[in-house]
């Protein structure tokens, strides 16, 4: 591969557009607030949104598995009170967190059998527990919620390092890591996309398919749990019913904007930190200017559905035939099925009509 | 396989770019300070959302105390009444500097950490409307007592139904402090002897949305077919349960009262479905809230009872107890709006 090659591939990639998206909105910010680019607002711009972006980063192996679970946020919120109760209850507060997101792990496990074991639709499914859960978590902790933590444990979720560096921001990175690793390094992560490009052929191949499905859903109540009962509780400093609502949109877009395909089969944990980074840092800006916060909608709005137009557009590329050489643009899958049916792999024909 | 490996060490690069920016960054923000000398301040007015009407009146009469005081108000929220989604507001307020925050908390908790946060920089915390956990700001702005609010409410439904039959109330969110609050001193004010006959069925949430106060509205005509009345403390709850009863026909069946914008209001009452409600005067409350703020900056409030200080329009006025919450101002008695005054309000 010539390096004209790896730099065209590199220029088509989600994460490369994220990137230079990042940059361009950091120039705007700048030129709107003169507070843009101090140090500590920098480091903290991402800190309100940590939470989210956990929940993000579990919600991507669901959605690149071809599935969807939107009961998350109301995940979050059992495994918050389930938390909170047991800490009024008097058990040490590390094993309450332990517990909560055992629970919440739980509650992935309940989506998880039902999608991957009775093959029922994730969209329905999780429609229903993300309403379930939510009553779920009023029935656990009804009022005015919990607010008395131990100040080391908020530590976790909303303590700074010298006062300027979050520490929520480091579990977050540390997620990110570990994450990435299993997704984009192990086998269990290569079995992720497997399924979601094409479930049949996944399980002709031999993966075990349920039991992938299922662990996808566990990890993703997991997250919701990280999220709730480290981050959230410890951010906040709050323990209520109503934790996580409202929030579900920001989780999406999250997803969406970081370049995983809603179809399965395609995204990355690095496009999901920078899609977070990139909301995180658009609103601080935007905030900094005292934009009016629905102005603020509409602008994210814009962002994801520019996103999904643009991220629908180069995959049409990618599989009916825009090729420009050199740019690697196109699913290694389709130039497999090509190379089958005779295309030449790299032809120096510019367009192609059709599939 | 390469290509990914390029990526990776393109990412490290720009991240490393980043970094080094991050390092030789202008400087720390945040560093604000009251100005312990000068007259004009900067106050940033954050309301649980933006979009509806009382909040809007609230930064209007904020704007106002602001001209008159020469301080600049800036007025912004988030469009969700979502604690966590105040947070980057109240970040974005202490690091551009602004002298004090006024914010109204739909979550009493969640926002006290970046409130603690703002204070430990020197920025003044003054809440209204809905209170926050009280160490975290210096003195809270309260409608008038929740007690009066209660009783008046329960008041207003009673000389509509002969003080007489079954009344439900429909409420924003089982975790609204106010409305609990409210809720509370309805039932002592039902104790007394006047309304023993007055039985309260059933709380319904409509989470300050009008689709689900109206779906909750709706629930509450089906299951109780003896319903009296109903009790709605929430401006976008009466409005939601007026419209219903109005298409419903069960105007003057079932009696409607609570708090309300006459703007919303109006159309409803001049149909003869909500004949008597109230509120207080939602511009005079951002008024207030604005003016402690000031004097909270300039050192004429400290936050001890019985302290006074002048209030422009709304002339001198006191710091108080407000029933164990304190330190506290009063906006004031609640205002009743009814067919023959409803004109005369503009909000």
């Amino acid at each position: 591969m010539t390096s004209r090659q790896l730099l065209g591939r590199l220029l088509g990639r989600w994460e490369t557009l994220l990137l230079v998206a990042i940059v361009g909105v950091g120039a705007w910010s700048a030129t709107l607030s003169p507070f843009f680019l101090h140090r500590a607002n920098l480091l903290d711009l991402v800190t309100p949104y940590v939470f989210i972006g956990l929940i993000a980063f579990g919600l991507a192996f669901v959605v690149i598995a071809g599935e969807i679970d939107i009961s998350v946020v109301s995940t979050l919120a059992v495994s918050v009170v389930s938390f909170a109760q047991l800490v009024q209850a008097g058990v040490n507060v590390w094993l309450a967190a332990l517990a909560g997101l055992g629970v919440a792990t739980a509650l992935g496990l309940g989506n998880g059998l039902l999608v991957g074991v009775l093959n029922l639709p994730s969209l329905a499914v999780t429609l229903g527990t993300l309403a379930a859960y939510q009553g779920l978590a009023f029935v656990i902790l009804s009022g005015e919620g919990v607010s008395s933590f131990p100040a080391g444990y908020l530590r976790v979720g909303g303590g700074y390092i010298g006062n300027e560096l979050p520490i929520p921001l480091l579990v977050l990175l540390g997620l990110a890591v570990v994450l990435g690793l299993l997704l984009h390094a192990t086998r269990f992560g290569r079995y992720v996309f497997t399924i979601g490009a094409n479930r049949e052929a996944a399980r002709f191949s031999g993966v075990p398919v349920a039991r992938v499905r299922v662990t996808v859903f566990c990890l993703s109540g997991l997250m919701a749990g990280i999220a709730g009962v480290f981050v959230y509780v410890g951010y906040f400093g709050s323990a209520r019913a109503d934790a996580g609502q409202g929030q579900l949109l920001d989780v999406v877009t999250a997803v969406v904007l970081g370049g995983v395909d809603i179809f399965g089969g395609v995204g990355s944990i690095a496009g999901v930190l920078l899609a977070l980074v990139l909301v995180a840092e658009l609103r601080n800006g935007m905030q900094l200017a005292n934009l009016p916060g629905d102005l603020q909608n509409i602008v994210i709005g814009g962002l994801l559905l520019a996103a999904i137009v643009s991220g629908n557009l180069i995959r049409a590329a990618q599989a009916g035939g825009l090729r420009i050489p050199g740019l690697g643009l196109r699913r290694k899958e389709v130039i497999a099925a090509d190379a089958e049916a005779g295309v030449p792999v790299n032809p120096t024909v510019e367009t192609r009509q059709g599939g | 396989m390469k290509g990914k490996r390029l990526l990776v060490l393109l990412s490290l690069v720009a991240i490393a770019a980043l970094a080094a920016g991050l390092a030789a960054g202008v400087g720390s923000a945040g560093e604000s300070r009251a100005n312990p000398t000068g007259k004009s301040y900067k106050i940033f007015f954050l309301p649980k959302f933006i979009g509806i009407g009382v909040f809007t009146e609230n930064g209007k009469g904020g704007k106002e105390a602001g001209k008159e005081l020469g301080d600049t108000v800036v007025y912004n929220g988030p469009t969700e009444p979502v604690g966590a989604k105040q947070v980057p507001f109240i970040e974005s307020a202490v690091r551009q500097g602004f002298d004090a925050i006024v914010i109204s908390a739909p979550d009493a908790n969640a926002v006290a950490p970046a409130l603690l946060r703002a204070r430990a920089r020197g920025v003044k915390v003054v809440s209204y409307d809905g209170d926050v956990r009280p160490d975290a700001r210096e003195i809270f702005v309260s409608p008038p007592l929740a007690s009066d609010i209660g009783a008046f409410q329960v008041e207003w439904l009673g000389s509509q139904i002969g003080y007489k039959g079954e009344f439900a109330i429909l409420s924003a969110t089982p975790t609204a402090a106010n409305q609990n609050t409210w809720i509370k001193w309805m039932k002592v004010a039902l104790k007394k002897p006047k309304y023993r006959n007055m039985k309260l069925v059933k709380i319904a949430y409509g989470n300050d949305k009008p689709v689900d106060s109206a779906r909750e509205t709706q629930a509450l005509l089906q299951a109780y077919p003896n319903l009296k009345g109903i009790i709605a403390p929430t401006t976008v709850g009466i409005s939601a349960a007026a419209q219903v009863l109005s298409q419903e026909g069960a105007c003057g069946k079932v009696a409607l009262t609570g708090l309300g914008l006459p703007n919303e209001m109006r159309k409803f009452v001049k149909k003869g479905c909500a004949r008597k409600f109230g509120l207080w005067n939602e511009r005079d409350f951002g008024y207030l809230a604005v003016y402690v703020a000031h004097h909270v900056l300039d050192g004429t409030i400290t936050g001890k009872i019985g302290e006074t200080f002048k209030a422009g329009r709304l002339g001198t006025r006191q710091v108080v107890n407000c029933a164990g919450v304190k330190p506290c101002v009063v906006l004031g008695k609640p205002l009743v709006f009814t067919p023959q005054n409803i004109d005369k309000f503009n909000f």
